[in-house]
């Protein structure tokens, strides 16, 4: 049996992808596990490219692997660093109800994929110019479920600076004021860029 | 008697050479150093891309291997060309800066170390190597060694697609091209933010990491000016491949990008809307270059954006605790860096490898020298065949005009080091978040409409 190229490095990223899944799972040290999971989501964005998807694919490193794994690292820097200490996750009978519920997702998660009957119109274009095409798409026939994802993305950041102001009010009353300003609007930052 | 005399001689002679003209000679000493460091930085390069794209694929056909492997070798000519170039280059660059800093404040610079100080840079890379290598007690050892290798490895193969368009899609540098260029390379530069937390971190120090969200905080804030002035672009453009981009700019300088990409040029033939329309566009353009500048002199840690790493305020924030090769890595990575966005603009505005002469007065210069260089050696074919096999006038132009550009903004980066002082953290930020973003965004919606109108 012949072995081509793609196969062998659809396995290597696998072989990247779950040992650092794993790592983001086991590691005692909950930031580190943060930093870990920007080597998943680069392994993920490798199969994009053996998918030809190159657009998806740079988004998922621009977006996934720096964008959203840098705000939760810093956002777990930020609320609760003493919590580091002996998080063992897999130490107790816990463990069991856990893999059961994670196996009924899996087998839900594979149904759910092999049930639908997935269609590819004009394979050979889709190769040619991806981009375009997905530009086209995106502007045209799929122009509303794009713009309702906008509008939840602007709900969500106008949710974010509100919840963020109210806190602001409530600690006016504080000493230090100039502080909590300045500890806030950096937040606000970090939760636009997501 | 005598010994104070000529002291007093010496401070009388170097307070004549820091006016008027003896400050030209430093100019021409700066100007004579650029032009030796450029050739040795440019014949290396071009020496390895010939070996490897045209010798060794030769001797393996020779050898009568498959074509297959000769090919291989070939694929790899990018790799090697940067592979060469970085190393090199940011030697070159840390004493350019030391010169052109001394240059501006009217001092001497580095001038001990080899002839005119040549060798500078060499003996600081030699010492940086040379020191103890050392990781800091409870650091995490293994995020810290991994950060600065993070930090350096997206620039090396961040900036390949932009090899393709620096050399006029040459034949053994198109296959470096992506359809998603400028996408790619945006996605690159975004990943050493997280080598600032992560080294910030690792360090065990409450000051670096303190340092390191300040950093992350930055880049954050001036990546999305950065961002969408480039996309811009890339919407008056229509294309996100780098190599498109470039060849859409051919002509003249008037048919630059920051000019308004040749619109300014139809004013005398379309309609009388035009003469409005075309002005404007060329202005929001260099606009557009000019936020892109800003934000990619904060995106690099650059004064008057350096806070991530003020040495005299706040002890270097992410990476006070490195040392030896590790910070090696951290400054060889800043000055690559300071390098990629330099060619990104090159690309991205002023037309790449394209000659700034408009086309009727283009004399076609390296074709004409080639021309007389083969007459001259036509009694020896051995060495014309050398001459065709490692020069091609038309990659020469190319190389030699994107090669200008880039250290044109590098040294207008240097000066903007020299001229301004630094933002304080509250500035920086308020800078990006109210002025920058919402200008990026007007800017966005007028080429949009400008574009159509022209």
């Amino acid at each position: 049996m012949k072995v081509g190229l793609d196969t062998l490095l659809f396995y290597l990223f696998a072989f990247i992808a779950i040992p650092f899944a794993y790592g983001v799972l086991l590691d005692r040290k909950i930031i580190r596990a943060g930093f870990l999971l920007i080597g998943v989501f680069s392994a993920i964005s490798g199969l994009f490219l053996l998918l030809n998807a190159q657009f998806l694919a740079m988004a998922q490193i621009m977006i996934y692997a720096v964008g959203i794994t840098l705000v939760v690292v810093i956002a777990l820097m930020l609320t609760n660093p003493k919590s580091e200490d002996d998080i063992s996750p897999l130490n107790n009978w816990n463990k069991i109800p856990g893999i059961v519920s994670a196996f009924l997702v899996f087998i839900t998660i594979y149904m759910s994929l092999r049930a639908e009957n997935w269609t590819v119109r004009n394979p050979g274009q889709l190769m040619q110019d991806n981009i375009t095409r997905i530009g086209i798409d995106l502007l045209t026939y799929f122009s509303l479920p794009f713009e309702f994802a906008s509008i939840l993305l602007l709900v969500a950041v106008i949710g974010a600076i509100m919840l963020a102001k109210q806190e602001k009010e409530i600690t006016q009353n504080n000493s230090d004021e100039n502080f909590d300003k300045e500890e806030l609007t950096s937040e606000d930052k970090n939760v636009i860029k997501v | 008697m005598t010994v104070s005399t000529s002291t007093s001689n010496k401070t009388q002679s170097y307070g004549v050479q820091s006016t008027g003209p003896a400050n030209i000679v430093e100019i021409f000493k700066f100007m004579r150093l650029t032009i030796i460091w450029l050739s040795i930085i440019f014949g290396a390069v071009w020496g390895a891309c010939w070996l490897f794209g045209v010798v060794l694929p030769a001797c393996v056909e020779g050898f009568g291997l498959p074509a297959e492997i000769s090919q291989t070798i070939r694929y790899f000519v990018p790799l090697v060309a940067i592979m060469v170039f970085i190393p090199i280059n940011a030697m070159f660059m840390v004493l350019f800066e030391r010169r052109a800093l001394a240059l501006f404040t009217v001092r001497k610079g580095p001038n001990r170390v080899g002839p005119d100080g040549l060798l500078q840079t060499a003996a600081d890379a030699v010492k940086l190597l040379l020191k103890e290598d050392i990781t800091p007690r409870g650091a995490d050892a293994f995020m810290f060694t991994l950060a600065p290798i993070i930090f350096f490895a997206p620039s090396i193969f961040g900036c390949i697609p932009l090899l393709a368009a620096a050399t006029g899609d040459h034949r053994l540098f198109s296959i470096a091209n992506l359809p998603t260029g400028i996408f790619y390379v945006l996605a690159a530069s975004s990943i050493p933010v997280v080598a600032l937390v992560m080294a910030g971190w690792a360090s065990n120090n409450k000051y670096s990491l303190v340092g390191g969200l300040r950093a992350a905080a930055q880049a954050i804030s001036y990546e999305i000016p950065l961002v969408l002035s480039l996309v811009t672009i890339c919407l008056l453009a229509g294309s996100l491949d780098v190599v498109e981009i470039a060849q859409q700019q051919v002509g003249g300088f008037l048919h630059w990008n920051i000019l308004g990409a040749g619109k300014l040029l139809a004013v005398s033939q379309a309609s009388p809307i035009t003469f409005v329309t075309a002005p404007l566009l060329a202005i929001c353009c260099i606009l557009l270059f000019w936020l892109y500048m800003t934000g990619a002199c904060a995106e690099i840690n650059r004064i008057p954006f350096d806070l991530p790493e003020a040495e005299s305020e706040l002890v270097s924030g992410y990476n006070t605790e490195y040392s030896g090769i590790k910070f090696a890595i951290f400054f060889l990575a800043e000055f690559t860096n300071l390098f990629v966005v330099s060619a990104i603009a090159t690309v991205m505005f002023l037309g790449g490898g394209e000659s700034p002469i408009p086309g009727f007065l283009d004399t076609g210069f390296f074709v004409s020298v080639m021309g007389t260089l083969n007459s001259l050696l036509q009694p020896v074919p051995a060495l014309q065949w050398l001459l065709n096999s490692l020069v091609d006038p038309a990659t020469l132009s190319c190389v030699f005009w994107a090669v200008t550009k880039i250290y044109l903004i590098v040294f207008f980066a240097i000066l903007i080091r020299g001229t301004l002082p630094r933002f304080r953290i509250d500035q920086l930020m308020d800078f990006s978040w109210k002025r920058l973003i919402p200008l990026v965004l007007i800017l966005f919606l007028a080429v949009a409409y400008l574009r159509e109108l022209v």
